[in-house]
Formats: structure tokens, sequence, C-alpha cells
């Protein structure tokens, strides 16, 4: 699993490649949470996650807190459809906004 | 040292020694057998102790001719420092019966009117006259039980409160709005405050959600400071008590799943495994309690953690099921708090906090090396339960130390009531154990007193248990009940002078939810009637059609002594029914998909010695 960050149009996306498991998770989380900016906007890459555990949906939601805690908005693209149908199943969805595209995500968040 | 040369008000406690009419005086003894002389004046006024809903009651013209030796009563008035002493003058007096050796509260449906005023209170705040919406619910109600127009937070466990409070409203008066707002309390829960762990198998509780009109997000892990970012094991345990009561009347088995999937999370996550009891948090990630990212919280177990699911949900899912897994579970919970809570030694409060192998923890946040004085009174309380699910000497020894330390260690023998937080040791120097923060009463505190002091008195007999719950019970309903604006005042100051700032001024909080308030009138009006006064009690509950299993509806109302009370009639639809086991206290339900609606009475077998109205 690794995580990479760039910055676009001011928009900082934060790309996950790998499983998100109850062992991958918590590095992934470990990663990303120094790159949520403050008062900013992320987008979260994740057409490279093909598998994610319900650990990956918890560190999910928790990643999502700390960034509204720092007054930051957050969007989710590439979700694969089963990782798409488990957090829509579990609840997670209703509050993520989900775009299908990373431009479509910077387009959003700039909005 | 200092010199107390001015006047003062404060309140006395104590039972009428003898009356001088000459001089207009009375002596008052405290229950710690100290004398007190009080002054009656021309204007002293007296009232009775009255019930929720029940209107002001005068006693002030007969006042004098009621201070007979014996009578139980409080009085309110100055100190003044003359003549090297205090003269003590009454603004007023309470008295707390019409007789002498009358206790109102221990009139058979006291217990019962104070639920329905309670539920009424806390059914018309949070949802009005009409339909009851949980999305209309606030966490947050005011003094008068208004919701605020800022603050749009729905916690879990205060939901789950309130509807531990409406089911067991339902239970004692069978009104069918209370158990509406109980069972769509428990819908809401499962459909916005539940998560199932598909990867585990498991289920875990939000911490929360926050309604924005028809959005909602949700709060996962603990926002609160001493449990921040963690899922603390208090959360999961009380997510559970307003379904399982719920689910006493109801036999839903949804309800019954998620309790077991819950209790597999306790029992594969929070449990120790090797050095026993549970911890108290969880990696919200990792589900691990010792993860270095749970801070001061990681390796840690404490009451809640380890004590708390009995009165909680543990107790009330063995009484509804019969599984022997909760009985273990339970025998398991009593056995660990009566292997290493006792310190007394050191303190004569049990030690609440531990490292992961059991030593000390007297630093942890703001705990520290104190004692909150209910939690010694709720580990009483409980063990006397146990003792007659599985009896040991141990746990009566145990229960029998704490009843004996408390009153004067967390009581207060000059004016009644339990106080909150302590310091477990004494300073060089001190006499007298500090307060940690204040020498206010919480509810919540009271009810641990009256219902341990209680349950003691009704299983091992001694006369000086009754003589504490009676004036446990005595405080909380002279100085606790919000005869104004309704429900019950969350702290009063040492006098019982309500103390109404900050978050102790409201009515709903992260603390306050209709939990403590309504298990007290349950079982206060199980314990008083089938264990103190000898009078039969009905409960009411109403089965799904395919809900408890085998059809059997157990109606126990807590883990009383065996052979105490017998099941005397049933009723179904008002109808008389007779399918039903009279020792086992169980109903053969009828093979019907309608819900039928089942009153039952419970007689006690055993008439007490002592006479009580």
């Amino acid at each position: 699993m690794t995580v990479t960050d760039r910055v676009e149009q001011g928009v900082t996306i934060v790309a996950i490649e790998g499983e998100l498991d109850g062992k991958s998770a918590p590095e992934a989380q470990q990663a990303i949470v120094p790159l949520v900016p403050a008062d900013g906007k992320l987008l979260i890459d994740m057409h490279g996650v093909p598998y994610m555990s319900s650990a990956g949906l918890r560190m999910m939601l928790l990643l999502y807190r700390q960034a509204v805690a720092k007054g930051s908005v957050v969007a989710l693209v590439g979700l694969s459809e089963e990782i798409e149908d488990t957090m829509s199943a579990t609840g997670f969805l209703d509050f993520f906004t989900v775009v299908g595209s990373v431009a479509s995500g910077i387009e959003l968040l700039n909005a | 040292m200092n010199q107390l040369d001015f006047t003062f008000s404060d309140t006395i406690a104590g039972y009428v020694v003898d009356h001088d009419r000459a001089a207009d005086t009375f002596s008052l003894r405290t229950s710690d057998g100290r004398v007190f002389t009080v002054r009656l004046k021309d204007n002293t006024y007296a009232q009775m102790v009255r019930n929720l809903g029940e209107p002001y009651a005068d006693a002030t013209g007969p006042i004098r001719e009621m201070l007979v030796p014996g009578r139980y009563l409080y009085t309110y008035g100055v100190y003044y420092p003359e003549q090297g002493a205090f003269t003590f003058e009454a603004q007023f007096v309470v008295f707390v019966g019409r007789k002498p050796d009358e206790y109102a509260f221990e009139r058979q449906d006291w217990w019962i009117r104070q639920i329905e005023q309670l539920a009424d209170f806390y059914v018309h705040a949070q949802f009005g006259d009409g339909t009851i919406d949980y999305r209309d619910y606030r966490t947050t109600i005011s003094l008068t039980g208004e919701k605020p127009t800022d603050h749009f937070r729905q916690e879990t466990d205060t939901i789950s409160r309130l509807v531990y409070g409406l089911a067991s409203a339902y239970l004692l008066t069978g009104v069918d709005r209370y158990l509406e707002a109980a069972e769509k309390g428990t819908d809401y829960l499962r459909e916005h405050m539940r998560f199932y762990d598909a990867d585990e198998n498991i289920v875990y509780w939000y911490h929360g959600i926050d309604v924005h009109g028809r959005r909602e997000d949700k709060v996962f892990a603990s926002e609160f400071g001493d449990d921040l970012d963690a899922i603390p094991a208090y959360e999961q345990i009380y997510a559970l008590a307003g379904p399982i009561q719920t689910y006493r009347i109801s036999g839903d088995p949804r309800i019954l799943k998620d309790a077991e999937l819950t209790v597999d999370l306790f029992d594969r996550f929070y449990l120790d495994a090797e050095q026993g009891g549970y911890f108290s948090h969880l990696d919200p990630i990792t589900l691990g309690a010792r993860s270095e990212s749970l801070g001061e919280n990681s390796g840690k177990k404490n009451w809640n953690s380890v004590g708390d699911h009995a009165p909680a949900y543990l107790v009330n899912l063995w009484l509804a099921t019969g599984e022997q897994r909760y009985a273990d579970f339970l025998e398991n919970t009593f056995d660990t708090i009566t292997e290493h809570f006792p310190d007394y030694a050191q303190s004569p409060f049990v030690q609440e906090k531990f490292f992961e192998d059991w030593s000390h923890d007297t630093s942890h946040m703001w705990q520290q090396n104190r004692a909150v004085v209910g939690h010694n009174l709720k580990i009483a309380w409980n063990l006397m339960r146990m003792q007659s699910l599985k009896p040991k000497d141990a746990y009566v020894r145990f229960a029998r130390t704490i009843a004996e330390h408390m009153p004067a260690a967390g009581g207060d023998a000059q004016r009644g009531g339990w106080y909150d937080v302590m310091e477990r040791a004494l300073e060089p120097g001190q006499e007298r154990y500090r307060f940690a923060f204040h020498d206010r009463k919480a509810w919540w505190q009271q009810e641990q007193g009256i219902l341990a002091y209680q349950i003691l008195h009704g299983v091992l007999g001694d006369e000086a248990f009754l003589r504490h719950a009676r004036e446990s019970s005595a405080f909380y309903n002279a100085f606790f009940l919000d005869h104004d604006d309704g429900a019950i005042f969350f702290n009063v100051l040492a006098n019982g002078v309500p103390y109404l700032l900050g978050t102790e001024r409201l009515k709903g909080s992260h603390s306050m939810s209709m939990y403590h308030s309504g298990e007290l009138c349950f079982l206060a009006s199980v314990y008083t009637n089938l264990l103190i006064t000898g009078a039969p009690l009905d409960l009411y509950f109403k089965p799904l059609p395919n809900g408890f299993v085998d059809r059997v509806l157990r109606v126990s109302p807590d883990i009383l002594p065996p052979g105490s009370v017998e099941l005397t009639a049933v009723w179904i639809d008002d109808e008389p029914y007779e399918d039903f086991d009279r020792e086992a206290l169980s109903v053969k339900l009828p093979d019907t998909q309608r819900r039928p609606r089942v009153k039952v009475r419970l007689t006690p077998t055993k008439v007490p010695a002592r006479g009580t109205p």
C-alpha cells in the first residue's frame, strides 16, 4: 500500500494504491493525516484500491472527521463498484461526496 | 483555624427525639446519632413530600402535632452563632409521610406515578403531542424541556437511555405511547447508529449523528475529551441498554441479534482473555485495546468497562432470554470485581481504575486517585442481584463492606443524600475525605444509594439497610423532583437546593436522558413492593408474534431471591389467562399472529415482619 500526494488547482489529491485492510489501514491513516490541508480541499483518489475491509471503512470515516475538523472539504474518486456497494450498505457513502473523475472532483471542490 | 462567627443557612435531616411545646423547640437525631435542637418560629412553614404531578401539600397547620418521636423529616433554617454555640431556627420543614412511621414513597404506586410523569415529560419534550419521529430527537434539552435551535447532535447513548426509560415506563404502566416511543427509538438506533462489520461479523455503534435537515453526518469515534478518537466500552454498553429493555417487552429478534453481535464485539476485542476483565477503549481502526493511538486510554480497565455491562443490559438480557452465556458473563463480571476492586487497607472506597495487569492506575486524567461514590453503591446493588442468581459468600462480604463504609465515607449524615466524587486517600493532617470538585449531589448517585440499600435489606434483612434506603429515597423525593417544569434535577447543593447552572441545568444532555430516573422508578417499584412492603406489582408486555423463543415470555422483573415472588395472575388483552408457570415466572404465549397485550401480577411470597403503610 502506498500513498502519494500532489496539488492541482488548489486541490490536494491523495492517491492510495493497494488494499486497505486491518494491516494497511492504520499505515494509510498515518500517511494521509499529515497531508490533510487546513481550510482546504481534499480529493482522495481510490482508483488503485481494489479491496477495502471494514478497517479501511473506519479509517475513511476518521479521515473524513479530521478533515472536517480542520475546515477542509473532502471528495472521493475512483471507487470500485464493490467498495461503493459496501460503503452504501453501511451508510458511509451518505456523507462522502463521490465524483466520477479527478477532473470533475477538482471542478466540484473549486465550485 | 477559622471560627464560624456568622449566620448561615443549612438543612438538617433526622428523626424527632422530642418536642418541647413550651420552648417551641424540638430535637432531631441525625442518621449517625448526633442531636440538634431546632427552634420553630411563628412563620416556620411545613410541607409534605409529594410526587411529580401532585399539588403542593401544606402541613404548616399541624406542624407541632406532627413532631412526634421517631418521625423522619428535613428542616431548613438559619444557624445563629450566639452564647458559644449555634441556635438553629427553622425556615421550613419537609415531612415524608402523614403518619409518624409513614414514608410516602413506599406507597404501592408512588414510583409508577413518577415514571409516568417522567415519560410524559420526555415524550412531550422530544416529540410534542403528535407523531413520534426520532429525526426530531435532540440530545440536549433545557430545564423546561425546550430543544436548542443551534445544536443538532443525536448521541447514540442518550437515545438508548431514553428508550430504556420509556420501555421501563411501559413495563410499569402499559401505556402504548411509551412503547411506541421505545420501539421507534430502537428502530432508529438500528437504522442510523449501528455499524455491522461484515469482515468481523460484529456490531458496533456510532457515537452519534448530526442532523442537518434530511442530511446526517455520522460521528464514528467519541468526541469527548476523555475518549477522543476512541471507541469507549461504556458507549457500546449503553447503546444496548434501551433496546434490551424493549426486548423484554417485545421479544423482537432483530434486537437480540444486534445484542449478540455487540456482545461478540466485547468478547473478541474488549476482553482481556489472559488477565481478565474488559478494556476501556479500542482504537477505532484496528479495534485494538493496546494501540499507541489511544494515548492515556491504551491498555486500561475501569469500572465502566468491567462492571457496567451488568446494570446497563446484561441482567436484563439474562432475564429476557435465560441464556447460560449471559449468566456466565454475569458471574465472570462479579468475580472479577470481587477479586480486583476491594482496596480497604488503603481506602474506604473501591479502586476502580486499572492498568492491564490490574495494578492500580491512580493518575488517569481527571480521575486520579479519586472515587465515584455512586460506583461504590452500584457495585453493592449489583452484587446483591448476582447473589440471587449464583450465591457466593464473597459477594455478600463485599456488598456488606461497601454498605457499611459508604454512609460515613460518601454520604451526608447531616443533610441526607450521597456525594459525588471524593478523594480516596487522606492527606497528612486531614480528618475527613475531601470532595474532589464540590459537595453537590447528583441525581444518578442518589439512585444507586436507594437501590443498593433497598436490595441489601430485601435480600439480607438488616434493618439498618432499610433505614439507609428510606433516608436515601426521602432525600431524592424531597429535593430532586422538579415540580415546576417536570422531571428530575441533575444536581442539588449539599443542602438539597437545586443547582441550576451550566450543563447541570439541563434535563437532556450527554449525561441525562431518563435512564437513571426511569431505572430508579422501575426497580424501586420492584424492590419496595416485592421485597419491602409485601405488595403485589403488575407489569405489562406486548410480545411480537415471531418474538420470544418457544413463545415463552419471562416476566421476572429483576434477579430476586429464588422463591420470593410468584406469578399469581395473567391477563391477555384483559382476559384472564391460565397458561403460565407460577414459580418460574413465565407465560406460555398463545399461538397467534396478533400482538397480544400481556398483563401479569407478581406477588411476594413472604409478608414482611414490620408494618409499613
